[in-house]
Order: C-alpha cells, then structure tokens, then sequence
C-alpha cells in the first residue's frame, strides 16, 4: 500500500503535497496535546499505562504449584481473562513443589541468564521466598505501582506487605489468605481432638489413623510449627516471642525440645507406627479417601467438600479448626528479577488483585481461598460478591471457624531448623 | 506423498545421499556423546565446589564431605544396589525359568503375546498399578477382606514404601522381566541362531537330556552372550531409576538416585554441590554394580563348567517345571489384579474399604482428566513424533553407512550408542541441562525432544540393526547389477522390504519417548507436561482416581502406537505394492 500512495504522490501537484502536510501537522499537534494532558494526570498512573502498553499481547509462564485441580480450573480462567484483556498467554506451569523454580531461576542466574529468564511469575511465600530474596532472585519495588494493591489497604494491613514476618520490600504481591483446617470422617470418630494436646490421645485412642507429611512438605512443616507454637504457649510472653526472630542456637535450646518430647510421645501411635511419612501434603486426602486415615488436615478448606464431590473423599467427612489455634498465612505472587515478560507479569498480577478475580478464588465451589482484598475498600455492589454461597456439602461448613485464634507464622528460619532436626531425628529408620 | 517426493529428489542427488549416509554415523555419535558427556562435565565442576553462582570458586572436596555426612547415605546406597540387583537376578532367572520351562511348548508364544504389552507401560504407570495392589486400602487386601483376613479398615501394614524396598523389587522385577523375555526371544528367532539352538536342544533331548537341563546346558550357554547387554542396562537402569522408587519406595530416607534428585530440587541451593556429588557417587556406584555382575557371570561360568559336560541328565526337573508355573502364574495374576484396580478405580464413585468393587461407577474422572490433560496429550505424541522421525532417519542412514564400509561399526561407537543406557540419566541431565540453557534457553520443546532422542536412538538402533544386517545382501547385489544407484537401492529396496520392522521399531521408539520422566522434567524445566510427567505428579497427589485414569492414558498411547505400526504393517504393502500381484 505505501508503494501505491507514493506513486500517486508524486503524480500529484504541489497544492496537494501541502494540504497534506498541514493535516499531518495538526494531527501531529493534537496528538501531542492529548499526550501531555494525560501525562498531567498523575506519574503513577501514566507509568501503569506505560506498563499496559508494554505487557499487552505477550506469553507469561506462570510457575505455581499444579497439585490441586480446583487450583489448576482457576487459573485456567484466570488465562481466558487475561487473554481477553490483554491477550496475554498465560502458561501454568504446574510445579510439584516451588522449590523448582527456585533451582531454575538459579541456574539462569549461573548461566549468566539475566534478561531472558523462563520464569515470569511465581506463586510463593515462607521459605522459598525468603531464599530467592536473599539471592536477589526477585525483582524488588513493584508491587506499589499496581492500581489494584491498594484494595488490600497496606496500610492498615500490614500482614500484606509481611511475609511470614519478612518484609516484602514490593518483591511479591498478597494473592490470598490460608488457615490450617481439620478433618476428619465422622463414622471412624465422633469426636475429634479439639487442641494439640487431645490429639496426641485420640492417637492413642485410635492407632495408626493419623499423620503428617514429612518435612520438608508444606503442609508437614505447617503442622511442627502450629505445634511448635501451642507446645511454648504458656512459656513467658518473651520466650515466646523468640519464635517471631531468627532461630537461634540459644533460641533453639529454649523453645525446641517441648516438640521433640511431644512428638517423641505421638509418632508410635501414627499411622504405620510413625515409621513411615507421605513426602507429600496431598497424599493425606488419599489416604483419608482409602479409608487409612480417619483424621487429616489442609490448608484448602474448600477443597474438602469438592473432593467429597468428586469422590475421592467419603460422605461421611466433617472440617473444623482447632479450637487452641490455626497457623494462618498469607501466599502470595513474586516476579523473578531475569523474568522475560515483567510488564505482562505486572498485569497479570493486577488482575488476579481485581475484585473480580479474587471474589470468583473465594467461591468454595472454585477454590475457597480467602481474599487478600479488604472488604471496606470496595463499593458496596462488588462486597455482595464476597457472600459465600447458601447450599453446600456439610464439610464446607468449618466449626470453629470464628473462635479459632489465627496463629502467625514463625520467622522463616524455624522452618529449616524443624526441617533440619526432624530428618535427623525421624528421617532415618533405626 | 511428502516421502515420495523426498526420495526421488534423494535418487536424483545421489552425491546428496551419499554424504548424507556417510555423514549420519558422526552426527549420531555427536547428538549421544555432546550431551552425555557435557551433561557428566558440567555436574563435575560443581560436584568439586566450582559453583561461581554461590560464591564457590574454589575446588574442594565439601560436596563429598557434606554426602558422607548426610544421615542415612549409607542406606540410601545399599537400597539402590540391592533392589537393583535382586530385581535384575530375579528377573533373569524368572526369564530363564520360563525360557527353559516352556522352550518347546506353545505356551512360550503365548507369554510372549500376553507380556508384550507389559514391556510398553511406562514405568511410572507400572508402579502406579502396583502401588495401587499392594497398598493397605488396594485390591490385594480388599479381595481377601473382610470373610478371611478380618479387615474392617485397612491393616496398618508398611506395602508400599517399605524400608527393604520390596516394593520397588516387585515393581522393578515386573518391568524388567518382559524386556528380558522379548529380548532373548528375539534372539532366538534370528533363522539361523534360532533354528541351530533348537536343533542342538533336540539332539540333547534324545540323549536323553531332561528338557530344562537341556536348555540350560546347551541353549543358555549360547544365548547368554546375546543378552549380556540388555542385562547390563537393565541393570544400570534400575541402579538410577527414578519413577519406581519415588512412587513405591520408602522416603526415609530414599534411593540415592532419589535423593539426588530432592536435592537439586532442594530451597537450599548450596545442596546443588551436594547433589553434584551425589551424581558423581551415582555414577561410581552402577559402574561397580555392571563390573561387578560381570565378574559375577565369570564366576558362575567357571563354577558351572564342569556341569555341562559332567553328563547329568537331570536336576530335579519336575521341580522346576513346577516352580516355574507357579511364578508364571502368580505373575499373571499381579499383572491382572493390578489392571483392573486400576481400571476399577479410574471409574469408581464412592468406594468404602473392604468392599471388592466400588458402591456405583461413574466416568467423571475420565471425563475431568481428558479435559485437564489436553495440552499435555498433544505434547506427549508431538515430542514422540519428532524424536522417533530424528532417531529412525539417523539409524536408518547409520546402517547403510555401515554397508558402505562393509563392517559393523566400531567396537567403541556400538558402545556409544547404548551410552545414555549404561550411564545413570540422573548423573548427565542436569549438567545437560545447564548446558542446553547457554544455548538455547527459551526453546523448552526442542531441548525435550533432543533430551528424548537421547533414549529413544539406542531403543531404535537395538531394534533395526539387526533386521537390517541381516538383509539378504543378494537383493542389493542384483539391483546395482541392473544398474540401480545406492540411493535407489536404499529406497526403492532396502526400506520396502524392511517395512515392518521400521514399523515397529517406530512404534518403540515412540513408546520409549512417551515413558520418559526426568528427561522431560529436566530439559522442559516444566514448562513441557507430557502425560508421563503429569501422572508422576499425580502420583502422590490427592486423588488415586486421577491418577488411574492417567496411568490407564500412559498404557493406551504406547499399545495405540503398536496397534497402528502393527496394522501399517500389514496395510501398506497390499496398498502399495497391488500391481505386482
């Protein structure tokens, strides 16, 4: 086409050379005034814009862990939204646990990879992402410049930008709020154990119908460290404040050796006798679905009642939250400093912010992941799509759900240390 | 016809198809011996402290100090050796019995028939079906509970992940044991090996030889030497194996190839060094297990010497007949049992523990999985495609190449090309990937089909060669007395005639490239899900109905393949070849 209108340009007058010039030179001049109008508008906002301009029509590879298909449905629709909005491509790639993007990231970085990384975003949070910060895996500083961080209200809640007490400094973005929940198969036991201490007698009482996975699994290290907490509860305020700071050798001394007794006490009655550990936090459904294990927990409370759905779980299971406490946290979305396609990461991010995207997560029949967004922030019409839903399974109802004092997260440190002393307490059959 | 159009511009360059054959030999070396042992070099540096990425620019030997402290790694080692060699030995002699058992009967092509198809269920789905029998809740316990064993909920007993890792035996022997039986049969139906073995057992027969000392004196003597090879990589393969021992093997601690593997998954990135070294240990370990099943086999030969020409006419030979059927069939019932739970599972509603079948069926997991597992279906035959066309082609061309030159390929170059076979993948892959990513770092698909090719090529190669050495070299001769060029020979001849074994040769390498786990892992870095990788995951997952229907997905591709070559096989030469009727 150009080659087309040059030839009929230069057939023409001079006359019409000129109108010609003078219509570009004003659209020239109207484009410019409308530009700089909106670049009066605010820095922040133009610099979004710039990021949208940039991100639009790209492939992101999310790297998030791909264990759970309720999990792998959302953020299939998370895909067609943005793929809509945005014509981003995303890709989940579906990780067995986070730790491999860890090592992939690292590896780029040891090949001198540092633009072109694999990873654009990652689902996160507690010790992986406090090992990618310490290595200077992630891009710092950008979380505060997405439009839709400041429905979480950081500034009245500062567990957003606190990552299992370690300061984000704008590496990762709160994506959703999780509680340990239990359950357990109400024909094997009518009353399960209420606190960390009837537990270790309902073992008794039921041998070989209980277990955690094996550190270093998420969900294992969750269940050391929600008892680790309840064991030091009624040590002093300031010994048990220690939890909250390094793990130190002295630290160690003090407030570890109440969990080696209890667990010392608790493992003969676990299921194979304590002998033996699943490696992963899922594997606990599948053995309360054969019928092995009559009491388990998670930290997808929604994820119970759709497994009673699909059948993988029996009719008969019944969730709660213990009555001394559920260790709650927040995960939460980093982009690797070498990512590809940051400005696409960014939006991707923004939108899985959005009310929408976090009010669909909510949803028990989609996933039942807690929004990060704070409600107040909201008109009133988008708080309606918060109301949890009336017609469920009776495990979507959690007991205990209100008076289940949450229970931060112990610094990061601990969770190695547990780990650590774990294996070679118990990791290694005698 | 792409082929055709191909072929006719091959014939009409044949300086072209000259070099192409000529060249491939190279090429082929190149693709097995880069990776393997870039692959081996890159996991050496670090294994002795140079990581520059953490800071360590200065070899030592920490890495090792650090493996030698780790607890357990005594044991992890001593479980790698001994399920790896009892589930070798017993699969070996389980082949042998059978071999000897039924060497004159008709029973021999019917377990041939019936273990076929074993051969080409990947090894994670093997295990999934195992792990799904002998678990406290599978149809083991539940076909006996609760009228004779007294079960009401499942017994707390320790199958699978057991400490002594009888499991993974159990899981290693059952795989291993068809490629054993396939392989040594397919030795003896080469027409003139086979036919002089037979012959040989008949004239010991009216010596009055018992039928199995027979076989075992005269047959086995022979055939050993064709199976050594196959016996040294299944060996070395179960020494590293990876799916088994993560599915059925006991986490505390794990295989050492296991742990090598958590390792370099590991948060803590300073344990890659670690890892490292593990590869390197790795490595030194199956090197001593192949070397010493070698001195091994020197052994029992020199103690048995004497044995075969002692005269002896018989060694309990009811017995052993007998022992045999009852192994054959207690096989058979495993293999079956663990079919239909898995089958059982992939559509059961709710299924409470003693009863033997579930309360209704429903096919919502089929339905949920197929739609989940779309892209990794496309991928898993794509990357199968690619990687069998590359490998077939370069064997192809390699095999002619060796007519050329009118000799086998080089004591060492046929070394190489089981290479990525006898050296343990755990120990080359993560250096290759490393290596892959200076190179082409965004090009996920290509890195897993070269990773696949890897594997594919020697499965490949095993299965031409020699059907194609042993092509009546008289055809060859009386076409170029015609005057037809070595390309037209090669196309218009050669590859007609060898139809069906290229056949099934594609259908293998197809089935060996859909049954790989860390390769694709690795060199995709996750990006690549194909449904072997999926169904690992979904392994340990939350669901054992998902997880049935994906391992029932990873035995129907491989059979589809087989199906198709098998049916090509018997199509295409009536489609083309009418006119000459």
């Amino acid at each position: 086409m150009p080659l087309d209108k040059l030839m009929i340009l230069s057939r023409t007058p001079k006359s019409m050379l000129h109108i010609v010039a003078v219509i570009a030179l004003s659209i020239f001049i109207c484009a410019s005034l409308w530009a700089g109008n909106a670049y009066a508008k605010t820095n922040e906002s133009a610099a979004w814009s710039d990021i949208e301009a940039r991100g639009i029509n790209q492939a992101v590879y999310f790297h998030a862990w791909g264990g759970d298909p309720q999990i792998n449905s959302y953020i299939q629709w998370v895909a067609e939204q943005v793929d809509q909005q945005y014509q981003i491509t995303l890709h989940h790639v579906k990780l067995t646990d986070t730790s491999e993007a860890v090592s992939r990231v690292l590896a780029e970085k040891s090949a001198a990879n540092d633009h072109n990384g694999q990873v654009d975003m990652v689902w996160i949070n507690g010790d992986n992402f406090a090992a990618m910060a310490k290595h200077q895996l992630l891009t710092p500083n950008w979380v505060s410049t997405l439009p839709n961080f400041g429905l979480t209200d950081p500034d009245n809640n500062p567990a957003m930008t606190r990552d299992f007490g370690v300061p984000t400094q704008g590496m990762e973005a709160p994506w959703g709020k999780a509680s340990l929940t239990f359950y357990y198969d109400s024909l094997a036991s009518q009353a399960p154990p209420q606190t960390l201490q009837q537990l270790s007698l309902w073992s008794q009482q039921h041998p070989g119908r209980f277990t955690y996975p094996k550190p270093p699994d998420f969900l294992g290290m969750s269940f050391l460290k929600y008892a680790l907490i309840m064991l030091n509860n009624s040590q002093a305020e300031a010994i048990k404040n220690l939890l909250y700071q390094p793990a130190t050798a002295h630290r160690q001394a003090l407030l570890l050796p109440v969990l080696w007794q209890y667990l010392d006490q608790l493992h003969p009655h676990l299921w194979r006798k304590g002998k033996h550990f699943m490696s992963s936090g899922m594997a606990l459904r599948r053995l309360m679905g054969d019928g092995e294990l009559a009491l388990a927990f998670t930290f997808s409370a929604a994820d119970v009642p759709a497994a009673v759905a699909r059948f993988d779980l029996p009719n008969s299971i019944r969730s709660y939250r213990m009555r001394d406490g559920s260790l709650s946290n927040i995960h939460f979305i980093a982009i690797p400093y070498n990512a590809t396609h940051t400005d696409s990461a960014k939006l991707v991010v923004n939108f899985l912010l959005s009310a929408q995207a976090q009010a669909k997560k909510q949803q028990a029949s989609i996933w039942g992941d807690t929004s990060v967004i704070a409600l107040s922030q909201l008109p009133a019409a988008q708080q309606a799509w918060f109301q949890p839903p009336t017609q469920s399974h009776p495990s979507a109802q959690i007991a205990n759900q209100e008076s289940s004092p949450a229970l931060g997260e112990p610094d990061p440190s601990w969770t190695k240390v547990i780990a650590t002393q774990w294996l070679q307490r118990y990791g290694v059959m005698r | 016809m792409a082929t055709t159009l191909w072929s006719n511009a091959m014939m009409a360059s044949a300086s072209g198809f000259n070099t192409l054959v000529r060249s491939s030999p190279l090429v082929m070396m190149a693709l097995l011996v880069i990776p393997v042992m870039g692959g081996l070099i890159t996991v050496i540096l670090p294994a002795f402290g140079w990581f520059p990425v953490l800071g360590h620019t200065q070899f030592s030997v920490d890495g090792f100090i650090d493996l030698w402290q780790t607890p357990g790694i005594g044991y992890m080692a001593l479980l790698s050796v001994s399920t790896s060699v009892i589930s070798t030995s017993l699969a070996f002699v389980i082949t042998i019995l059978i071999l000897g058992s039924y060497f004159t009967s008709p029973w021999l092509g019917y377990i041939q028939r019936l273990l076929g198809p074993i051969l080409v269920i990947p090894h994670a789905a093997a295990a999934i079906a195992i792990g799904f029998l002998i678990t406290p809740s599978g149809m083991l316990s539940r076909v006996v509970s609760p009228w004779l064993s007294g079960w009401v909920t499942p017994p707390d007993w320790l199958y699978p992940h057991d400490a002594m890792g009888l499991s993974i035996i159990l899981g290693l022997t059952l795989k291993e044991l068809p490629f054993l039986l396939l392989m040594a049969l397919g030795v003896l139906a080469q027409p003139d090996l086979g036919q002089t073995l037979r012959a040989q057992h008949r004239v010991a027969l009216s010596l009055g030889y018992c039928p199995m000392t027979a076989f075992f004196k005269v047959v086995l003597p022979s055939l050993y030497p064709f199976l050594r090879l196959p016996l040294l990589a299944v060996l070395a393969y179960a020494s590293a194996s990876v799916e088994i021992p993560l599915i059925l093997g006991p986490n505390s601690p794990p295989t050492l190839a296991v742990a090598i593997m958590q390792w370099f998954h590991d948060v803590d990135l300073s344990l890659r060094i670690k890892a490292s070294a593990g590869a390197i240990v790795q490595i030194l370990l199956t090197l001593l297990l192949l070397l010493s099943w070698w001195l091994l086999e020197r052994l029992v030969k020199k103690i048995t010497q004497n044995m075969l020409i002692n005269g002896q006419r018989e060694y309990a030979d009811a017995m052993m007949q007998n022992i045999t059927h009852v192994i054959t069939l207690i096989m058979f019932a495993v293999i079956g049992l663990a079919l239909m739970g898995i089958i059982l599972w992939s559509v059961a509603g709710f299924w409470h523990f003693p009863d033997a079948l579930p309360q209704h069926f429903v096919s919502l997991h089929w339905q949920s999985a197929l739609q989940q597992m779309h892209t990794p279906l496309i991928d898993t035959v794509l990357i199968g495609v690619y990687a069998t066309s590359l490998a077939i082609m370069l064997t192809l061309f390699t095999l002619e190449a060796e007519q050329y030159t009118s000799k086998n390929l080089l004591r060492l170059s046929s070394v190489i090309i089981y290479l990525p076979l006898l050296i343990p993948s755990i120990a080359f892959l993560f250096g290759l990937v490393w290596l892959l990513e200076q190179f082409n770092s965004h090009q996920s698909f290509i890195n897993v089909v070269l990773a696949h090719l890897l594997f594919v090529l020697p499965y490949v190669f095993l299965s031409l060669s020699s059907s194609y050495r042993r092509l009546d070299p008289r055809f060859s001769m009386v076409a170029a007395s015609l005057g037809a060029s070595k390309a037209k020979i090669f196309w218009k001849i050669k590859l007609p005639m060898l139809l069906a074994p290229i056949l099934i040769a594609c259908a293998l390498g197809l089935a060996i490239s859909f049954s790989q786990y860390l390769p694709t892992l690795l060199a995709g870095g996750g990006r690549i899900n194909t449904i072997t990788t999926e169904a690992v995951s979904l392994a340990n997952g939350g669901s054992r109905r998902t997880s049935a229907v994906y391992a029932l997905v990873q035995m129907i591709l491989p059979a589809l393949g087989f199906l198709v070559a098998w049916a090509l096989a018997r199509l295409l030469p009536k489609m083309l070849f009418r006119y000459r009727e």
